[in-house]
């Protein structure tokens, strides 16, 4: 038998797991679902004094895209709120499956079904009020997936080797729609992968943990890089020389370290959280 | 088989378990019995590779249980004391469950859920504490799994349900199945489990079949106390006492005063089992 992984066995962790997906997670997500509608419902009824209110197609790409990443946030807590608990676990700890295949499952349901099942539900309730002759502009569904083709990345067309020093470990030449859905679609990733992990470290109030730890986390690393930043004298140095004419150049700079910053991240801290919640599945005591 | 070696296990500071050696043949019924706190639930969950031990191993099979691996994992289950379940019946929680284990029988099941009495249309959390426990029995048994680990089963049930809860282990287990009841509740299990192994803190004081037992230990029912008996309890119409059995003498196990004649000379019993 093998014991790490096995395809019929995947098959039916994944069908209980899916079996826990709808009856679990059906209100948040319906909650979800529904702001957008109060949204809706709260820019129709709005009196107006003789203008239309626009509710423009992008501004609603943006909110849920922000509902998708709440989604993203708290999916684990509710799919597998009991995995680590050491009187509910002990179901999810003996059920006959390896650790990979739980890993993978979680991971499918949290990183892949969670947002498709959303957004799929989102887009669908958005084309419909766009339908209804009321104060939506366009839809979000047309705009969804070429969102990033509508902004203007003047900054593609620069000679990248001109705009950054060489030592620069650079994983990408142009900040193109490609690469920013790839940067964002790796972000979705690093998001769910450290609420999985924050799941799986903690036994009460767990999203909650996560989110405090993240920003006790950017507090430090902000006040670091500040610290950082105004004892360097070469920094400050250059930053007093920026006039008008080098300005641009040196915000392009930083667009382009800190986007192979944020890949660089993205990739590194989803390894480093998914292998913590593939270490606590195994090793987590009952 | 279950094989127990040096086995050294704590949580934090409390030690639990301090270089014990211990079997588990295939094919027996176990009584695991001891005071409260003793490591009862703890022995169970390193069986069944919920807890890894500190020091010295545990296999069963062969197996490693705290490697959870599929292969292991599909032959054991475990019942916890805890009555915990979810918001559906217990017949869609066990098909839910079921297809992991190669010898599920839902007919096994229905015909357990029938004959312990509990209603196949209710959810779980309609049923009174007493009839989860018998769904969950119910469940357990249908799994027909090699290994069947129940802590404290019958803790919440009443008289009728207790004498049904024997009637089922003893009926549905297959001579192929071990099973280990953890209880310190001994009456309930009498007549149902055969060999007994006692636990107290730290250390193993009895894993003995009742063969083993009576070879030497006497059982004696008397109209007065004996003075050389290790166990003395008054009973309606006289005495039993646990006297060495040096007469080779036979006679039948009451649990309870066997449980408390090891507790009154732990070492000398141990020492007398060895």
């Amino acid at each position: 038998m093998n014991n790490t992984f096995n395809i019929n066995r995947f098959g039916k962790i994944l069908k209980h797991d899916g079996l826990n997906f709808f009856p679990n997670f059906i209100l948040a997500l319906a909650i979800l679902w529904a702001i957008p509608v109060v949204i809706y419902l709260f820019t129709a009824l709005m009196p107006t004094d003789g203008t239309t209110h626009i509710y423009d197609a992008m501004a609603r790409v943006n909110i849920i895209d922000f509902l998708l990443k709440i989604a993203i946030i708290i999916a684990p807590a509710i799919l597998y709120k009991t995995c680590n608990d050491s009187r509910k676990g002990i179901g999810y700890a003996m059920l006959p499956a390896s650790t990979l295949e739980k890993f993978l499952s979680m991971v499918i349901f949290c990183v892949i079904v969670t947002p498709i099942i959303y957004m799929a539900g989102a887009l669908a309730i958005d084309s419909i009020l766009a339908l209804i002759n009321g104060p939506y502009d366009g839809f979000a569904l047309s705009m969804y997936f070429d969102k990033y083709a509508q902004i203007d990345y003047s900054i593609a067309n620069h000679d990248v080797a001109n705009l950054l020093d060489d030592t620069w470990p650079l994983f990408i030449n142009s900040l193109s729609p490609t690469f920013m859905t790839i940067l964002s679609l790796l972000g979705t990733l690093m998001l769910s992968s450290i609420f999985m992990f924050g799941n799986m470290i903690f036994k009460k109030r767990k999203t909650g943990k996560m989110i405090g730890i993240l920003i006790l986390l950017l507090i430090i690393i902000m006040i670091i890089f500040v610290n950082y930043v105004a004892n360097n004298e070469a920094i400050t140095e250059y930053l007093k020389q920026l006039d008008e004419d080098n300005i641009t150049e040196f915000i392009e700079r930083i667009i382009f370290i800190w986007m192979n910053a944020a890949l660089y991240t993205e990739i590194i801290v989803s390894a480093l959280m998914l292998f913590g919640v593939y270490r606590k599945i195994k090793t987590q005591k009952y | 088989m279950i094989k127990i070696n040096n086995l050294d296990f704590a949580y934090k500071n409390t030690q639990v378990f301090k270089n014990i050696s211990l079997e588990f043949q295939k094919g027996n019924i176990y009584g695991l019995l001891g005071e409260n706190g003793v490591g009862k639930t703890t022995l169970l969950k390193l069986i069944c590779g919920l807890q890894k031990p500190v020091h010295g191993s545990v296999t069963v099979d062969g197996i490693t249980p705290s490697m959870r691996e599929p292969q292991f994992l599909q032959n054991v289950y475990f019942l916890p004391e805890e009555v915990i379940t979810e918001d559906t019946t217990p017949e869609k929680f066990i098909q839910k469950i079921g297809v992991f284990y190669p010898r599920y029988d839902f007919a096994l099941f229905n015909q357990l859920m029938k004959e312990l009495e509990v209603d196949l249309s209710k959810k779980f959390n309609e049923l009174s504490h007493g009839q989860k426990k018998k769904a969950l029995l119910a469940c357990a048994m249908s799994l027909q799994t090699d290994y069947l680990f129940l802590d404290e089963p019958t803790n919440g049930l009443d008289i009728p349900s207790k004498a049904l809860f024997r009637k089922v282990i003893s009926q549905y287990c297959s001579d192929e199945t071990t099973v280990i009841i953890s209880t310190h509740q001994v009456k309930d299990v009498e007549n149902l489990i055969d060999p007994i192994v006692i636990l107290d803190k730290d250390d193993v004081l009895m894993n003995a079949s009742f063969a083993e037992i009576t070879d030497k230990i006497y059982f004696e029912y008397s109209p007065e106390r004996l003075q050389d008996a290790y166990y003395t309890e008054m009973l309606p119409g006289g005495y039993i006492n646990v006297m060495p059995n040096t007469e080779h003498l036979e006679s039948n196990v009451n649990i309870e005063a066997l449980f408390n004649a090891v507790m009154k000379n732990k070492e000398t019993i141990k020492n007398l089992m060895k």
